[in-house]
């Protein structure tokens, strides 16, 4: 079996990204060549509203992909097992997206970035390969920082809104979530993820002899893609405590085969990772409304 | 006066709200033959020309549906929506919305600042929304560019067969063309006069009936400017609440939440 906690994804090292010369160019009209910041953001209006009420203002939308060449891998036909090469691949892949994103907002200057969303296209004309894209709106803190420095621990250098490696927080939440989030007295941290690209045994013909007509569960498959899911979400929660995190919130967990035999299915999980603020809030207490809208 | 508008009752109570009243629908149309541009086979590289004609197609689009806001006496057009039908090589662009009028007859300081009218892709309740955070719209800004993508060599297919690799010439094609479409819409927004920023903006990708190496991004978003004047900050804390009814997600396109009109 491939639940050997050692097994840890390896995060590729945090080397500066260099981003595209359009990239830059955008990025230095949105800092204010022009005179005065200028952002762009794919913020609905009300996100929008609730991210400047939460004492943020948008810096820009910021963007990072990777096109991968995935590489190949047999499944042994009757074996339930793990495909490392491909787990890795897109693994991988998906952290670069999210390394030049997170450079995009470094060089905007914000602390972090939210309602970040991972897609992966495939494209016609390239077989084996798939490409990831990370795309968010990069926000700073109006008062830079200075009511979230003075209840906490002084980090001199930086943004105390910034996770604890330094980096602009990255978060899948939605201006509202954000908003509520920082209201219950949480912040978050990064967008932490886990996946497991599995392969699951075929039957053999006894097998099929054997179950045809019964009602039986199919250990097999049960333990086959239980195991999946429980690596990758044991790989998101890894990253969590990696960075210091107190727990992930809004975890979703995905199911996909990207174009493989039918039998290799990856399990993707994702979620913000969040820290308690010292200050203590009180979360504000729901008002019971009856909408009459249809 | 009798009005024709695609807003629904709670959107026009909103814009009524804000001192806005729906003047009528509008509408504008172009048809254009969608022309093809010799690309070499081995390049990353624009076509020019076609970015300019997919850009051209919706300025054109728009700028008929401005002629009819204008002669309708209005001040701008809110829930501005661009279609494109394609039917073989050629591609229909419309541009619908409705055209609003500010009740007061003070509209000249909601146009843009060479006095066409205002333009934007928000729902009422959005537009009211903003409004009450301080901001108006300026305009419905775009940015295009279509972009071919290399093909790869035999050497380089040899090379990567089998392995986990990043392809850094198509990640640099793609990242390259998104961000000129943003670049372009970013800059479109500017002139419009929308200093402030872009709301909504989204960026597709589309590829209308050509070859698979091909790819347009299309950048949509809308420029806003702050108001200035007091009056319209009227920056209420958002209240939690909990719906009584039973929750079901919304139908796409409808307002997500239940605006709240300030009390009087």
């Amino acid at each position: 079996m491939a639940n050997n906690p050692n097994q840890q994804m390896q995060r590729p090292p945090m080397e500066r990204q260099v981003l595209p010369q359009h990239a830059q160019e955008r990025i230095q009209r949105m800092r204010g060549a022009q005179g005065q910041r200028f952002f762009t953001s794919d913020l609905s209006v009300k996100e929008f509203l609730l991210v400047r009420e939460s004492g943020f203002e948008c810096a820009g939308l910021v963007m990072g992909s990777s096109i991968y060449h995935v590489g190949y891998q047999r499944g042994n036909y009757y074996e339930n097992m793990e495909m490392t090469v491909l787990t890795q691949a897109l693994y991988q892949a998906r952290e670069l997206a999210m390394a030049r994103m997170e450079e995009e907002a470094s060089e905007l200057g914000a602390d972090g970035v939210i309602g970040v969303r991972l897609k992966v296209n495939r494209h016609t004309w390239g077989d084996d390969l798939l490409e990831f894209v990370a795309i968010g709106t990069a926000v700073y803190a109006r008062d830079g920082g200075a009511a979230l420095a003075a209840a906490q621990a002084p980090q001199p250098g930086r943004s105390p809104w910034r996770a604890p490696n330094g980096t602009p927080f990255t978060s899948d939440l939605s201006g509202q979530d954000f908003w509520m989030l920082l209201k219950s007295g949480y912040r978050p941290v990064s967008l932490v993820m886990g996946n497991c690209v599995y392969h699951v045994a075929h039957q053999t013909l006894g097998g099929w002899f054997k179950t045809v007509g019964n009602n039986v569960e199919m250990t097999n498959f049960t333990q086959g893609l239980y195991d999946a899911r429980e690596l990758a979400m044991e790989r998101m929660q890894a990253e969590a405590q990696m960075d210091g995190a107190g727990g992930v919130v809004g975890t979703q967990i995905t199911e996909t085969s990207h174009g493989w035999d039918a039998h290799v299915i990856e399990f993707f999980a994702v979620g913000t990772s969040v820290l308690p603020i010292a200050i203590a809030a009180q979360p504000p207490i729901p008002q019971l409304v009856m909408t009459v809208n249809e | 006066m009798a009005f024709t508008s695609d807003l629904t009752i709670d959107e026009v109570l909103l814009i009524e709200e804000v001192g806005f009243e729906p003047v009528d629908l509008v509408l504008g149309s172009s048809y254009f033959h969608i022309g093809w541009q010799y690309s070499s086979w081995s390049a990353n590289e624009e076509l020019t020309q076609i970015s300019a004609m997919m850009l051209d197609a919706r300025h054109t689009a728009m700028a008929r549906m401005m002629e009819q806001t204008i002669a309708a006496k209005a001040d701008g057009v809110l829930g501005l929506r661009l279609e494109i039908e394609r039917e073989g090589h050629n591609a229909e662009f419309t541009a619908i919305g409705t055209a609003v009028r500010r009740r007061k007859g003070d509209g000249v300081q909601w146009r843009r600042p060479r006095g066409e009218p205002f333009s934007c892709d928000l729902s009422g309740a959005d537009f009211w929304a903003l409004v009450r955070g301080g901001f108006r719209p300026m305009g419905l800004s775009c940015g295009v560019c279509v972009y071919h993508v290399a093909h790869q060599g035999l050497a380089g297919w040899f090379k990567t067969v089998g392995n986990n690799v990043e392809m850094p010439t198509f990640t640099q094609a793609l990242y390259e063309a998104r961000e000129l479409a943003m670049g372009r819409m970013q800059a479109e927004a500017w002139a419009l006069g929308g200093t402030a920023g872009l709301v909504g903006v989204t960026v597709e990708e589309g590829s209308h009936g050509w070859d698979s190496h091909v790819i347009e991004y299309s950048a949509l978003g809308t420029a806003i400017v702050p108001i200035g004047d007091p009056a319209h900050e009227v920056h209420e804390s958002p209240t939690v609440v909990l719906v009584a009814q039973d929750w079901e997600p919304p139908p796409a396109g409808a307002p997500a939440v239940a605006a709240k009109p300030a009390a009087t």
